[in-house]
């Protein structure tokens, strides 16, 4: 035996000390969903616009709902136009007080350069996109990041927030491809460990959906893809029960229809996408299970790209929907909604308006929804 | 200590290709201290400027193979002994890789990257690394598995094993060698 036999089996010895060490450290991700609770009725039934923003140049897209104590924060990317190196990520926080919803604060969330700056390793920030609230770790939001290229080059930046800005951030490794072309749409889903998976989406060449497991400490611990049938994106989950989820998914080909898969083993495996019976202009829907089979959603329902965003419900776990109110007519250009709950049953929706001229947030109830 | 890591990463590839450019017109030694200052320069004086946050922007995470190979590059040319890679190996590894990336693309319909996550999988992958080494004498290849290892153990850099021992870069660099060597 040669002596660059022995070192090589010095290291494999130490690999297995490694193993060891790293087998004793991890949580194997339970694929359990959080049984889905019943939104709680508030006794009468409540609809109001909470939050009406309009600018007149540029563009501000892709609201997203955080859930704070008071209330909630609204965060969306607003610049010249989207994916263009002037865009940063602006909120504007609200309270709930005795006299109705109160905007506490307004202004810019995440700019790039602070960005670029907290980002461990240091780098470059272009542009910003799609931003949803990382529900496992309070204070964090996965931003969707851009340093080379456009959309198909972006990655998922876990960001750690602080009163004046980004603290720290690092990017979430998706992808062997320079770690790139994954963004974010829709909230996390809860496990039934009280761990959190994030939906997200590849969407270089044959694009598809991801659910995305974490670490205790937020690294990537599992990726599920959901992959089908057209060019499947922006996967929404809804769970049913603790095994059983739908997810509806953007098709980024122009079919003119919602895609739909689901999972019969907590989100270890997912049927292949397919098109559902529901019109859509190949925009992302937003959804939420209302218990006992219910699932409200919010999503443009129609195949041309008039932008007419409807609420609808399901009665049969998402097999299909029917219209329960038209939130913004055609030609309305809103798209992009968010539906989030608050502990009191509030439902939230936020969507873009005007062809991503403005954003608006409406706040109902389950009541509400009950006598449509 | 994943700045740090990618710090020491961006000092050694660039360090490298300035090596591999002025070893054409210079002696070697020379050719070492451009490059030793150079990539010292880059990953510490101008660590923070728009072309090394973008250089980093671009290519990380960087991994322990490319700037491992880098530095083996310049080993060999001082004589050092550190073993390479046979064209046939280099061969399989650009047929596995490219089956690889494309399975990451949706091309293929499985998705070998998930498995570098886990701990049990990259024990595995570890140990066959190390028994293939041992087959063929190739320590470099073992050192490279059990320090990725080691690194991914510690929550250093990626969380994927599969990014401390690969990277894009690698693809046209194995093709290059390999033609290379044919030609």
């Amino acid at each position: 035996m040669g002596a660059a036999q022995v070192v090589i089996l010095c290291l494999a010895g130490l690999s297995l000390l490694l193993s060891a060490v790293a087998l004793r450290r991890d949580k194997v991700p339970v694929w359990r969903f959080a049984p889905p609770e019943e939104i709680p009725s508030q006794g009468t039934p409540r609809f109001e616009t909470v939050f009406e923003y309009d600018i007149t140049e540029g563009q501000a897209h892709a609201p997203s709902l955080v859930v704070t104590h008071k209330g909630f924060e609204l965060l969306w990317f607003e610049g010249s136009a989207e994916a263009q190196a002037d865009v940063d990520i602006h909120f504007a926080r609200f309270e709930r007080t005795d006299e109705g919803w109160l905007k506490a604060d307004q202004g810019t969330r995440i700019s790039r350069a602070a960005l670029g700056a907290a980002m461990e390793p240091g780098q470059l920030v272009v542009t910003l996109g799609n931003t949803v609230e990382n529900e496992a770790r309070p204070g964090h939001v996965f931003a969707t990041v851009v340093s080379v290229g456009g959309w198909a080059m972006a990655s998922v930046a876990d960001v750690k927030m602080g009163p004046q800005g980004p603290v720290s951030a690092r990017k979430l490794n998706l992808s062997p491809f320079l770690n790139r072309s994954h963004l974010v749409k829709s909230p996390m889903v809860k496990f039934a460990d009280g761990s959190y998976g994030l939906p997200a989406y590849f969407e270089m060449g044959a694009t598809h959906g991801a659910l995305v497991r974490f670490t205790k400490d937020g690294r990537v611990r599992d990726t599920v893809r959901m992959s089908g049938e057209g060019k499947p994106i922006q996967p929404m989950i809804v769970p049913l029960t603790e095994t059983h989820a739908v997810a509806f998914l953007r098709d980024f080909d122009p079919s003119g229809q919602v895609l739909r898969c689901e999972t019969p083993d907590g989100g270890q495996t997912w049927t292949d996408a397919a098109p559902m019976a529901m019109h859509n202009p190949s925009a992302p829907v937003a959804a939420l299970s209302l218990g006992h089979g219910l699932i409200l959603m919010a999503a443009n329902d129609e195949a041309a790209p008039n932008d007419r965003l409807s609420l609808l419900l399901s009665q049969d776990e998402g097999e299909t929907f029917h219209p329960i109110e038209e939130l913004a007519p055609q030609g309305a250009g809103a798209r992009y909604p968010m539906l989030r709950t608050l502990a009191d049953g509030t439902i939230l929706l936020t969507f873009s308006v005007g062809n991503k001229k403005g954003l608006r947030v409406l706040a109902f109830n389950s009541d509400w929804v009950a006598v449509q | 200590m994943t700045e740090q890591a990618t710090q020491a990463s961006v000092a050694v590839v660039l360090g490298w290709v300035v090596f591999a450019v002025t070893a054409l017109v210079l002696p070697a030694w020379l050719a070492l201290i451009c490059a030793v200052a150079s990539g010292g320069v880059c990953a510490t004086i101008w660590r923070k400027t728009v072309a090394v946050n973008g250089f980093v922007a671009l290519l990380a995470p960087f991994g322990i193979m490319l700037p491992a190979l880098a530095l083996r590059d310049v080993a060999v040319e001082f004589g050092l002994p550190v073993p390479g890679f046979a064209l046939l190996e280099i061969l399989l590894f650009l047929l596995l890789y490219t089956g690889f990336l494309l399975a990451a693309f949706g091309k293929l319909p499985f998705d070998f990257y998930r498995y570098g996550y886990a701990p049990k999988p990259v024990a595995i992958m570890v140990l066959v690394i190390c028994f293939y080494s041992l087959l063929t004498g190739n320590w470099f290849l073992a050192a490279v598995a059990v320090i990725a290892q080691g690194i991914w153990t510690l929550g250093w850099g990626s969380s994927n094993w599969l990014d401390h021992v690969l990277h894009v870069v690698l693809w046209p660099v194995a093709a290059v060698v390999l033609l290379t060597q044919l030609i």
